[in-house]
């Protein structure tokens, strides 16, 4: 599995790093989300899936398969 | 018998989309002034609609054109949009310009209200916190607004610009006379005094710079290497105090008030006390709920948006309370569910102009909650519910909140 951002849509609410901090952190100029581990063990699902349905903005998805 | 001057809706208004509306207005027989806004649909009103008080705006009810409002800056500007209008008002830096001049400002301040940079800060907020609440928390009761939610935000406002404690008095005068007082004259010299007093600030921090936003702002340099001129600064430090202070005091007012009637939602967040992933969690449903500021936007030009002609300079109102509990996005959205999954609440707005300060004041309400049930688990309102004092406005609350315990 993997989770893929739009750094154009995203504004910065932080939502996904506060709920699933194992996948999520944000940058410290603009406070945008960094995946730092875009392709996440299964344990982990429900809450990547979680944090993506949290998006205020609807920047976050789970790719399909490998591709991104 | 209403012998109050209405004018008429503008000509492109048709009658069947007029409301009289005055979102300043709280009848007497309502405790919670956002039920103003609850009462609307309720009682009919469509989904967009006129109000031809306060000098006419429009109101949107739906989340998704609320979300649209904040996100379509080609149509919703935030240049100007007072309501009811006032001209010349400043330009504030960078709330009241649209993308791409907005990101001039926005990009300064940006780093220095990260969730990064606000988690350096939470040692020194508790500190303030435990300190405030220590305070009374041996008197058994207190005004909760004098006494914590105006103090608390406004010691933090002045902490981050490098100014004394000692100033908090005078801060917490200039800055009670903006947010309440309706007479034009105070009102005037109240403005001409902030703006004395941010003068002063800047001018003091040319001469001596520190590790403070006021000199991040004013060291900060354009795109030539120029820097940004004296009004822009001044405005952006304008903006600052009245973003960050009377929202997070009324918030909490609006969070402290359902703690002292709700003994199992103190029950709850005491249980979280050593969890602060739920603790957050809950925190950020009783965002969804108390949601006290209603925005302002202005139409750049004449078109049409939902089947509704709106004219340029139409103002339109965003409702965040009303979005907040829509019943297509919320399932049982007047429910509070501390546990509530998905929450795509809209308290700090969407888009490009997101709350920059939304990190820092989630964690100024969690943090005086966490330090508030360590030391006064329990607590209740010490005057009845009815008699509390409302207002309306583009930051709804209370006047004072007694508590005892």
């Amino acid at each position: 599995m993997r989770v893929v951002a739009n750094l154009k849509i995203c504004q910065g609410h932080a939502r996904c790093e506060d709920l699933c901090p194992e996948v999520f952190s944000t940058d410290a100029v603009e406070g945008k989300v960094v995946i730092e581990h875009p392709e996440f063990p299964p344990e982990l699902e429900e809450k990547v899936r979680l944090a993506v349905r949290n998006c205020p903005e609807g920047a976050l998805r789970i790719a399909k398969g490998d591709k991104a | 018998m209403n012998l109050v001057f209405q004018p008429p809706a503008p000509d492109h208004v048709p009658d069947e989309l007029v409301v009289d509306f005055d979102f300043f207005k709280v009848p007497e027989d309502v405790t919670d002034p956002v039920q103003i806004w609850h009462r609307l649909a309720r009682d009919g009103a469509p989904p967009i609609f006129y109000t031809p008080r306060n000098g006419g705006h429009w109101v949107f009810l739906r989340y998704a054109d609320i979300v649209e409002g904040y996100r379509n800056h080609e149509i919703f500007s935030t240049r100007g949009a007072q309501i009811p209008p006032i001209e010349p008002f400043p330009v504030l830096q960078p709330n009241g310009v649209d993308p791409p001049e907005h990101d001039v400002f926005r990009k300064i301040l940006a780093p220095m209200f990260t969730p990064l940079a606000v988690r350096r800060m939470t040692e020194g907020l508790h500190r303030r916190a435990e300190t405030l609440i220590s305070g009374f928390a041996g008197q058994g009761e207190c005004d909760f607004i004098a006494d914590y939610a105006a103090k608390f935000p406004t010691a933090t406002f002045l902490e981050l610009f490098g100014l004394p404690e000692e100033r908090l008095p005078e801060f917490l005068r200039i800055a009670n006379v903006f947010f309440r007082s309706t007479d034009p004259d105070i009102r005037a010299a109240n403005l001409l005094e902030i703006y004395a007093v941010l003068e002063d600030l800047f001018r003091e921090k040319e001469r001596n710079p520190q590790n403070d936003i006021a000199t991040t702002v004013l060291q900060a340099r354009d795109v030539d290497g120029n820097p940004f001129p004296w009004q822009d600064i001044i405005n952006c430090g304008f903006l600052l105090f009245v973003a960050g202070l009377d929202t997070v005091t009324n918030t909490m007012a609006y969070v402290w008030r359902y703690l002292a009637t709700t003994p199992d939602a103190r029950q709850k967040f005491r249980d979280r006390l050593d969890d602060p992933a739920a603790f957050l969690l809950a925190i950020e449903e009783l965002m969804r709920i108390n949601a006290v500021s209603n925005i302002y936007r202005r139409v750049t030009h004449d078109c049409e948006y939902k089947g509704v002609r709106l004219r340029k300079n139409d103002r339109v109102i965003l409702p965040n309370t009303v979005a907040n509990r829509d019943p297509s996005i919320f399932p049982d959205p007047q429910t509070i569910d501390l546990d509530r999954k998905v929450n795509n609440h809209v308290t700090f707005g969407v888009g490009p102009h997101r709350c920059i300060g939304s990190h820092l004041a989630k964690r100024e309400i969690m943090i005086s909650l966490q330090e508030w049930l360590r030391q006064i688990p329990d607590f209740e309102l010490a005057q009845d519910q009815e008699a509390l004092s409302v207002f309306g406005g583009s930051v709804m609350g209370f006047e004072s909140l007694k508590l005892r315990w």
